[in-house]
């Protein structure tokens, strides 16, 4: 039980990173691999607006109690996601931009796999290798039930629940507004959706901002919930991926449930396998995927 | 003019330098010895290990050389690569025919130059650095034919000291967190038996990954056992989020880690409130006079501490085995110098320092037929039936400013508490 309430909370995050991994897959048509390290980018982001708020205000640096949360790491975190979305569209026009004009998708992968290290290591760079933490303190479990056990630390109901409240919003805007039809008529076809006075490239700035933001999302929560390490693009990647593809490469749906599987997946896992075995089985998920539904749990064939 | 002055300085010192290296040998023998090392001289650490060594050979040939010749050290870099490590063996073995081998620093190097070089041409090698407990497992099958020495202790005495901790504090259940790479698995191995040898139950035995998002998991596995204390062989990064992640979910405050988490990042991150049960073990340095006569003779010579790793053990690597090439005599075989080392390090032989005075005190007792102890940096180095040493080790906590010593065991307190547990 308690390994199954565990995964549903570290599937929270790893679903909202990989709904922006699946956007930008689908409608700017690569593999980006430096995605993961716009998580870094966000945790990092708001880890320097929260000690700026908090030097600010002082106020807004006591906790939000029983949450480890300070008001001054909630407006950082609204603030980080927007710096975040920037940053994602700043990355498009300094390099995917150029490469998509010239290159083909493989340049674009190649050039996703550059890109990752560069972020990584300019964060390393600026922030030190050694780990960081939003709060020193730490923020003890709750016991839901005794029997069977389980224990949930606050902050992760609230990042649960965020999390929600993210992808709740992004359905809205994606089945609601004429903005969110554009965008899935440009994932669809983007010839056609051209042709009916849809702006390409408004549509993939969009797509790199929504990205972003939920990567930045992601990122703080990951950090919240453990520590900010400048690597920890490199460790998160393979989960994201494999939420992705499980999902299937362009389904929002998809990518959501895929993030939950994962998280369950590897937290069940250990009830089974010794735990020296456990990074494999995001491994495991995706070749089974592949096996069984080669184009994912939603995703449709392409052309 | 000035062309003619350089040839005459030049023509002066090549002089004074040969007259130099004659004056001795005139005194001693009229020959030489070579014997080798493969050293990592290309990295900075690896440079000082390897000046050591000649440091040491340079006292015994003010001595008057061993086993009636001059000592000639030939090194070689190892780059810490197996292939190179072993090509150097290999070409000091069979091209140079040296009688016998230091180095060298790494496991992994040391461990293929053993069983590809001098086990198969019965050259003995000493070792100062390399602590992999795969030694030990090599040396109980037989396959080392006798001929491996280390002069730095293996991580057993870590794991024994941490079994003592757990006995002294009256933990009944330990759960044990360990780094997955070869140390941690080793430790983890090591600790089971230890822990088992002083009635500490080990409930739960859980691998940690490296660069693993979350080590939620695998907390929660060894958090279901209900241990009493936690073992933890874990690197700070990993360690960091495992321990927060125990300690959030209402784990056991009583820790007892490893050297490795000996760092102020793991302090301050996971908070010294929560720290105030752990102890933590480490491999010290001895603290007998003979260890500070080295530190005192290092500094002479080099004009700094030896702060680096494994100079002491490098130094007393040297000495011994050009103690047993005396002790062998002229024209010994491999196996007649390895054979000889425990006359040279017998704990009731005569005790001799670790200087030229030493060497030569030792060579008189040797050729009246006693044995020695010898002193050296390290403390009396005793090589057990495997080859391996034992060493010092202390307890600590963590404390507001860095580092406590709780306790501190010599090493007959631990080679004592190890010899208990077998």
């Amino acid at each position: 039980m308690q390994n199954l309430v565990d995964g549903i909370l570290t599937g929270s995050y790893i679903s909202l990173a990989a709904i922006g991994l699946t956007l930008v897959m689908h409608i700017l048509r690569f593999a980006n691999f430096s995605h993961a390290e716009l998580l870094s980018v966000g945790a990092y982001a708001a880890l320097v607006f929260d000690k700026a708020f908090a030097a600010v205000f002082p106020i807004a640096a006591t906790k939000l109690a029983p949450l480890s949360l300070t008001l001054a790491l909630l407006a950082a975190i609204v603030v980080s996601m927007a710096f975040t979305g920037a940053t994602a569209i700043l990355i498009d026009r300094l390099v995917f931009r150029r490469v998509r004009d010239k290159g083909n998708e493989l340049s674009m992968v190649f050039a996703s796999f550059g890109m990752a290290l560069v972020m990584r290591n300019l964060i390393a760079l600026g922030f030190g290798l050694h780990s960081q933490l939003y709060s020193r303190d730490i923020a003890f479990a709750v016991i839901l039930s005794r029997d069977p056990l389980i224990l949930v630390k606050p902050d992760q109901v609230f990042v649960l629940g965020a999390a929600l409240v993210l992808m709740a919003a992004l359905h809205l805007v994606l089945t609601r507004t004429t903005f969110g039809f554009a965008l899935r008529a440009v994932a669809e076809n983007p010839a056609l959706a051209q042709v009916n006075g849809v702006d390409l490239g408004r549509m993939i700035a969009a797509t790199w901002v929504i990205a972003g933001m939920l990567a930045a999302a992601a990122g703080v929560f990951y950090g919240l919930s453990y520590q900010l390490i400048p690597i920890m693009g490199r460790d998160l990647v393979l989960p994201v991926f494999a939420a992705t593809i499980v999902g299937g490469i362009g389904s929002v749906y998809g990518a959501v449930l895929g993030g939950f599987i994962v998280g369950i997946a590897s937290n069940l896992a250990l009830l089974v396998l010794p735990s020296g075995y456990s990074p494999a089985v995001p491994f495991l998920l995706i070749l089974a995927v592949l096996i069984l539904r080669p184009n994912g749990l939603f995703g449709e064939a392409r052309a | 003019m000035p062309v003619t002055t350089k040839t005459r300085a030049g023509l002066t010192l090549g002089l004074a330098l040969g007259l130099g290296a004659l004056a001795p040998a005139a005194v001693a023998q009229d020959c030489t010895t070579k014997i080798g090392a493969v050293l990592p001289t290309s990295v900075d650490w690896g440079r000082p290990i390897a000046e050591v060594a000649q440091f040491a050979v340079d006292q015994v040939n003010e001595a008057g050389g061993a086993a009636g010749c001059k000592i000639e050290m030939v090194l070689r870099d190892t780059q810490v690569d197996p292939k190179v490590g072993v090509d150097a063996a290999k070409a000091l073995v069979d091209l140079e025919g040296v009688k016998l081998l230091l180095g060298a620093v790494s496991s992994g190097v040391s461990m293929p130059i053993l069983t590809s070089v001098t086990v198969p041409a019965g050259v003995p090698q000493f070792s100062c650095c390399s602590s992999s407990t795969a030694f030990t497992k090599l040396a109980e099958e037989g396959k080392t034919n006798g001929l491996w020495f280390r002069t730095f202790a293996t991580t057993a005495v870590q794991s024994a000291v941490a079994a003592k901790v757990a006995r002294d504090k009256g933990y009944k259940t330990v759960a044990v967190l360990y780094k997955n790479d070869d140390w941690g698995q080793d430790m983890a191995r090591l600790i089971a038996a230890d822990f088992a040898a002083v009635g500490v139950e080990v409930v739960a035995n859980v691998a940690i990954n490296d660069a693993q998002p979350s080590y939620r998991a695998e907390v929660t596995e060894a958090l279901a056992a209900q241990p009493e204390a936690l073992y933890l062989a874990l690197y700070p990064v990993e360690g960091t989020s495992a321990v927060r992640e125990w300690i959030s979910l209402g784990g056991t405050q009583n820790m007892i880690v490893a050297n490795s988490l000996k760092s102020d990042e793991f302090r301050d991150n996971v908070g010294l409130q929560y720290l105030g049960n752990t102890l933590g073990t480490d491999t010290a340095s001895p603290r007998s006079d003979s260890a500070d006569a080295f530190r005192t003779r290092y500094v002479e010579r080099f004009g700094s501490e030896p702060n680096g790793p494994g100079l002491a053990n490098s130094y007393d690597a040297t000495m011994i085995a050009l103690l047993a090439m005396e002790a062998a005599g002229p024209d010994a075989s491999g196996a007649d110098i390895a054979a000889a080392v425990p006359r040279v390090t017998d704990p009731a032989g005569t005790r001799v320092s670790a200087d030229a005075a030493g060497f030569a005190a030792a060579k008189e007792v040797l050729a009246g037929g006693g044995t020695v102890m010898y002193d050296g940096g390290t403390g009396n180095v005793r090589f057990d039936a495997n080859g391996d040493v034992s060493a010092p080790a202390v307890v600590w906590s963590f404390a507001e400013g860095g580092i406590d010593e709780v306790e501190y065991l010599s090493l007959d307190d631990v080679n004592g508490f190890i010899a208990s547990l077998r």
